[in-house]
């Protein structure tokens, strides 16, 4: 069982000007995720919800604070999918999926398939990415990342730069497998729709980088956006939201 | 209504393509190549009229032939065409297999060591500003006549145009593909093999290009300079025996060489390799069918 653990976690970058204050993204953020959970990570532009997921997968280091990441107790084995599909444009989708992979045999090649079938693209494995549209080379995408077996799978805006129809398309197909697979899943989005949607737990990142509300979503799946639930659901972190936000902007008394 | 409405653009696209198609044919790189050698051709006669010691095409066609199969002319015996240019050839692949080797693994290391990078930049400089002549002169002072001097000129004058296509072309890699690659932890080796070579590759078919002129280029001097038969030997043969023709002909042989080579086996690699683009970029390639079928 996978787990996460963050602990005091900042993440301080130099000024971006000289003399210049230096900027901090994110402020002794701490939380602990563990098993079939799949967690968001909510938040407008800038509040560090980025950096955070850097952090966790390595790419940058902290300022201060401890994240780690295992698999009963060994480092676990991480999956990643970025905002923009990131496939090689001079490799098939089945030499994209492979490239990821442990080996290069049939046994891989069967396992590429499956999670291809899964998000839908069992006939396209001959294909460049070049000849498919956007949603399609961002599935290909999410099926590579779930195809390496991940203890953890990290998702930063994946739908993000789709458009809303593509986008409600994949959410719909990310909760299916989701719920097939059942892996442990931290998903980064500034869309607080997609959060409750998607996930058991969603985490509300303010401006400065602080963690602002924790809630579980107790919905079962598959969630329907015309659900009266799944409405109280969103407005009930969206009201704190913009609590925490007029409160923010009223002049220090 | 709605069919009507549907039909009617179509229905107008077969009456314009055949028209749209026999203009493109006329404008296209294909044509406009026909007619640059046609041009070239008519000069080359006219100035031959007019100097006496520019030989005629026909007369330098004339000389190749026999070049190739033999006779005399003037008591000289001719029909040694294979022998020079095999050695030639020989000299020249070797030199450029070698070159291009070690200008991508300079390349490589340039492009990716930034320590490497500060060391070399300025040497790289001087070699690709040194002329071919140059290292002919050096490599016929130091090995002498022989096989020597044309091939390390061609290994010394191709290496720094492989190497600084290769430096930029590493230098240009995606680096969202880098992080991508870093996330899923993939081996090093496997990296290099399906990112960074092809990702290069558009800039190492440039560095080759550019390696195989420069490298036919020097071939040619040192063998003019320092060697006893090949393609420049040869052609120094017949311009101090003042037969015009003689190395008038030799000069076309080497244009058709790098004209065939590139056409031959530089761009279908180049198409192969990039075969996952979108087709469109190499239409002007493709026209030569169009002149073909539309009867020009």
């Amino acid at each position: 069982m996978a787990t996460l653990k963050v602990d005091g976690l900042t993440k301080t970058f130099p000024p971006v000007v000289k003399a210049g204050k230096p900027v901090r993204a994110i402020r002794d953020i701490s939380f602990e995720m563990s098993g079939q959970v799949f967690v968001s990570l909510v938040g407008p532009s800038g509040c560090g919800k980025s950096t955070l997921l850097n952090i966790v997968s390595g790419v940058e280091t902290p300022t201060s604070g401890t994240v780690s990441v295992t698999q009963d107790g060994k480092p676990a084995w991480l999956g990643y999918v970025f905002q923009d599909p990131r496939l090689l444009p001079w490799r098939t989708v089945m030499q994209n999926m492979l490239y990821v992979s442990d080996l290069e045999d049939d046994e891989a090649r069967e396992n590429a398939r499956r999670y291809l079938d899964m998000v839908g693209l069992a006939d396209v494995e001959d294909m460049w990415p070049g000849q498919l549209s956007g949603g399609m080379q961002q599935r290909v995408g999410i099926a590579r990342a779930f195809s390496v077996g991940p203890d953890l799978l990290l998702m930063d805006e994946p739908f993000s730069h789709l458009d809303a129809i593509t986008a409600r398309g994949l959410r719909d197909q990310l909760q299916e497998l989701w719920n097939e697979t059942k892996k442990t899943v931290l998903f980064v989005t500034h869309d607080v729709m997609e959060a409750v949607q998607l996930s058991t737990r969603v985490i509300t990142l303010a401006h400065g980088g602080v963690v602002f509300d924790d809630t579980k979503i107790g919905l079962p799946f598959p969630r329907r956006v015309s659900d009266p639930e799944f409405a109280q659901h969103q407005a009930e972190i969206l009201a704190r939201f913009e609590d925490m936000e007029a409160a923010r902007a009223a002049p220090a008394t | 209504m709605t069919t009507a409405a549907v039909s009617s653009p179509r229905d107008t696209s077969p009456k314009r393509k055949p028209k749209s198609k026999l203009r493109r044919s006329i404008t296209s790189d294909t044509a406009a190549r026909i007619t640059f050698y046609i041009a070239v051709v008519v000069g080359w006669q006219l100035v031959a009229w007019q100097v006496e010691r520019m030989p005629a095409p026909w007369e330098t066609l004339q000389f190749i032939y026999t070049e190739l199969t033999g006779g005399t002319h003037g008591g000289v015996v001719r029909g040694q065409f294979w022998e020079h240019f095999l050695a030639t050839l020989q000299r020249f692949s070797i030199g450029l297999a070698v070159g291009f080797v070690l200008g991508v693994i300079l390349g490589l290391a340039i492009g990716s060591i930034r320590f490497v990078r500060s060391l070399l930049n300025d040497v790289l400089l001087v070699f690709l500003a040194l002329p071919a002549v140059i290292w002919a002169f050096l490599t016929v002072m130091w090995f002498g006549l022989g096989w020597q001097a044309p091939v390390y000129t061609v290994i010394l004058a191709s290496i720094p145009f492989v190497a600084v296509n290769v430096a930029q072309g590493v230098r240009s890699v995606s680096p969202e593909l880098h992080l991508m690659s870093d996330a899923f932890q993939v081996p090093r080796g496997r990296r290099l093999r399906n990112l960074m070579l092809p990702a290069i590759t558009g800039y190492l078919f440039t560095g080759l290009r550019f390696a195989v002129i420069i490298g036919w280029n020097a071939v040619l001097l040192a063998e003019w300079f320092g060697a006893s038969n090949g393609v420049g030997w040869r052609s120094r043969f017949w311009y101090d025996a003042a037969r015009y023709r003689g190395f008038l002909g030799w000069v076309i042989v080497f244009i058709v060489f790098i004209f065939v080579l590139d056409g031959f086996v530089l761009r279908p690699l180049q198409r192969h390799a990039f075969r996952w683009r979108e087709r469109g970029e190499d239409e002007s390639d493709l026209s030569l069918d169009d002149v073909v079928t539309t009867g020009i």
